[in-house]
């Protein structure tokens, strides 16, 4: 095992059994073999010399910058971080000392200089609307700058659900026209790492991932990595004996709450919700969003702002009835008006003396 | 449609207009039967102990002598899954739920380990039970489609329900949209099937009772 | 406010310690096989324990049934980590800790010193180069 990240690791006070045990419990988190830790190891630490770093270039869309603040909060003082040292992070406008020319100029710079060899990274949707009017940079519109860059790129990271799915601007009614990079792209490999935001280890896992073995990972139907995407919320979350009994938390803050008890009951989604959560955990393992006592919103999956409202247990209708009590007076007049129909052959049978046959029995 | 998309449309318009048509249905049907009528008996009434319409209500629900022996998979089959149905569909947390948001009535349930071997003794029952329907003669000869479709939609939301909680086949969230779209299917073909014997059950064995005990006849 | 002082149990005791999931004892049979492979072939191997569907009582369980061994090495990287022998020689309980120490991945090792142990060439190499700086400066 040897290489420049080795060397890069080294000067920054990272020893070699540090970075083995890092890649080691990557590899677990991933759902790897432990295997794969070493190899995974070997081939990053063997990753080629600065120059020839792989070039990335993140593109931001309509979107919160949520996903950049998740995945630089993963830097420190974990170790995540670092596995930005063997990519080169060509263009990302929160993140970049450069701006207006000097930024686009960086960014067209990379796309020739590593054409059909970068990695692109995408977060944010992309607005159709008004010809794409609702966000521009540098006076093109999503969709155009898209569609240039996603052209040279080896494959393309859709991060965050906008950028998976669509996200919450692409909420009923959207107004915006937002779509997903994969409504758009349909010639290039797309993983989605949907999420609002993405679980930072999620993020440099699957990063590592390409790196390791210059592919994407086995992904899921909704073009997410199986190994994170692979369980609900639900299948892993450490509450779920208490769903087994029958134990809810009815409000947040009774007893039920107190005692920790299932949280399906004030609206939790993870029985249909894939990701990671559960396990991974936010915050360098603290804690995650059931084990702060609120339910999940199901935040992975398209569509989740508008399926029903966060608070509303899944088992329970997802809008208030609309239609019941009129059917039940259209019921109870067509009963009635039926019940005169019949009262009315009655007595016209009875008047002419008609007999009951076998048939009629029958009926 | 995604199955997030199909789930919601379940739990929301499906759900509406299933609901909706079910209650038009009973409604309509109920005033329908109940307003038909009957001519007045003007004979004297005989006074026979244990002949009423009450009386036969209770007795209905017995097995009548020697005929479990005689008919062990309709009897034993039937009872089975009847009360199998009405734990898992009732004593469900999640299911009691939806009825305590619908109504707004609510009471304590099992756990679901329970629900679960329920819900595989009901199906177990109602699979013997409609394999003695195809296997004996006279069963089948009785039978006509309305008896093939109605156990068909009420195995189905047992099925789905059972085959989501176990991960079968399909992911969850789209067993679950298929689940209450089965249910829903059932509430919109109850009122106008044989199933619609869940409301006329007990008053059509009151009316036997009724008009056999005035002739004196225990039945 | 002291912690102590919201009344939030996350879990009720007693219930996450949990009862046997009845998967330890196949893992025994496994870690035998693969001790076998280590006599025979020299090959060494790992489980994750994590990736397993292990209750905590069930690693207690396995923890007891393993034993302790005369060796535990305690390895200071990022974090505490142990990489402790059981009684069955070769078979090493390897545990990972981040700085806070939590536990971020623990695997079972078969092997004769696991990998973590042992001094790669490159460092040792680079020890060498700082024993003979040592070395000169005593002249």
């Amino acid at each position: 095992m040897q290489g420049p990240l080795i060397e890069t690791l080294a000067r920054q006070g990272v020893t070699r059994r540090t970075f083995m045990k890092f890649c080691a419990t990557l590899a677990s988190a991933m759902a790897l073999p432990p295997s794969a830790g070493r190899a995974m190891a070997e081939a990053m630490a063997a990753a080629p010399a600065a120059s020839k770093r792989p070039s990335v270039i993140w593109l931001p869309f309509q979107e919160c910058t949520g996903c950049t603040e998740s995945i630089t909060r993963s830097h420190s003082p974990t170790l995540e971080g670092l596995i930005f040292d063997v990519i080169s992070l060509d263009y990302q406008e929160t993140l970049m000392a450069a701006a207006g020319h000097q930024a686009e100029e960086a960014l067209h710079a990379a796309m020739a200089a590593n054409d059909g060899k970068y990695l692109l990274i995408v977060d944010g949707s992309i607005p159709l609307g008004l010809d794409g009017a609702y966000s521009c940079i540098a006076g093109k519109s999503n969709l155009e700058t898209l569609k240039e860059v996603a052209k040279g790129a080896a494959a393309i990271v859709a991060m965050g659900s906008c950028a998976a799915y669509g996200g919450l601007p692409h909420a009923n009614p959207n107004p915006t026209g937002a779509v997903s990079v994969s409504d758009i792209i349909k010639d290039k490999p797309i993983i989605n790492i949907p999420g609002c935001p993405p679980i930072p280890t999620v993020i440099t896992g699957v990063l590592a991932h390409f790196l390791t073995f210059g592919s994407l990972p086995e992904l899921d139907k909704h073009g997410r990595p199986k190994a994170f995407y692979g369980e609900t919320i639900h299948d892993r979350c450490y509450r779920r004996p208490f769903y087994d009994q029958g134990k809810f938390a009815k409000t947040f803050d009774d007893q039920g709450a107190r005692n920790g008890w299932c949280l399906f009951e004030l609206g939790c989604k993870g029985p249909v919700t894939y990701n990671a959560c559960a396990t991974v955990k936010w915050n360098g393992g603290t804690s995650w969003p059931v084990e702060s006592g609120h339910g999940c919103l199901g935040c992975s999956e398209p569509d989740f702002w508008d399926a029903g409202g966060f608070y509303k247990a899944l088992s329970m209708p997802a809008d208030p009835l609309k239609l019941a009590a009129k059917a039940a007076v259209v019921g109870a007049a067509a009963g009635v008006a039926v019940s005169f129909v019949n009262r009315g052959k009655k007595s016209a049978a009875k008047s002419a003396h008609e007999t009951t046959t076998l048939a009629d029995l029958e009926k | 449609m995604n199955e997030i998309q199909l789930l919601t449309w379940v739990r929301g318009d499906g759900l509406d207009y299933a609901v909706g048509i079910f209650l038009l249905g009973v409604i309509w049907r109920l005033f329908e039967i109940y307003s038909l009528g009957r001519k007045k008996d003007l004979s004297a009434s005989r006074s026979v102990a244990g002949a009423s319409g009450w009386h036969t209500i209770f007795r209905r629900s017995l097995p009548p002598a020697g005929m479990v022996k005689k008919s062990p998979v309709s009897y034993i089959g039937g009872y089975t899954f009847h009360i199998g149905l009405a734990i898992v569909v009732f004593l469900f947390a999640p299911h009691i739920l939806l009825i305590q948001s619908l109504t707004g009535l609510s009471w304590p349930g099992l756990p679901s380990q329970f629900i679960d071997l329920a819900a595989v003794v009901t199906m177990a029952a109602m699979v013997v039970v409609l394999a003695d329907r195809i296997n004996k003669p006279v069963k089948r000869y009785l039978s006509t489609f309305g008896d093939w479709f109605t156990w068909t939609v009420t195995f189905l939301p047992v099925l789905t329900g059972w085959m989501a909680v176990q991960h079968l086949l399909l992911p969850y969230t789209t067993m679950l949209a298929l689940h209450i779209l089965s249910v829903e299917v059932l509430l919109v073909v109850l009122p106008f099937t044989k199933l619609f014997h869940a409301f006329t059950l007990f008053g059509s064995r009151w009316y036997n009772g009724t008009v056999n005990g005035h002739k004196g006849v225990a039945v | 406010m002291p912690l102590d002082a919201i009344p939030v149990v996350a879990v009720p005791p007693g219930l996450r310690a949990g009862e046997l999931s009845g998967n330890a004892p196949a893992l025994l049979r496994e870690i035998a096989e693969m001790v076998r492979r280590l006599l025979s072939e020299g090959e060494t191997s790992a489980i994750d324990l994590q990736a397993l569907p292990l209750t905590p009582a069930d690693l207690e369980w396995l923890r007891e049934q393993l034993g302790e061994g005369e060796i535990a090495v305690t390895l200071n990287a990022d974090g505490e980590s142990s990489l402790n022998e059981t009684a069955c020689p070769g078979v090493w309980w390897v545990t990972h800790r981040n700085p806070k120490g939590a536990v971020v991945s623990e695997f079972l090792e078969v092997a004769f010193v696991p990998e973590l142990v042992k001094a790669h060439q490159d460092d040792v190499v680079i020890g060498l180069e700082h024993l003979e700086l040592l070395i000169s400066d005593l002249s």
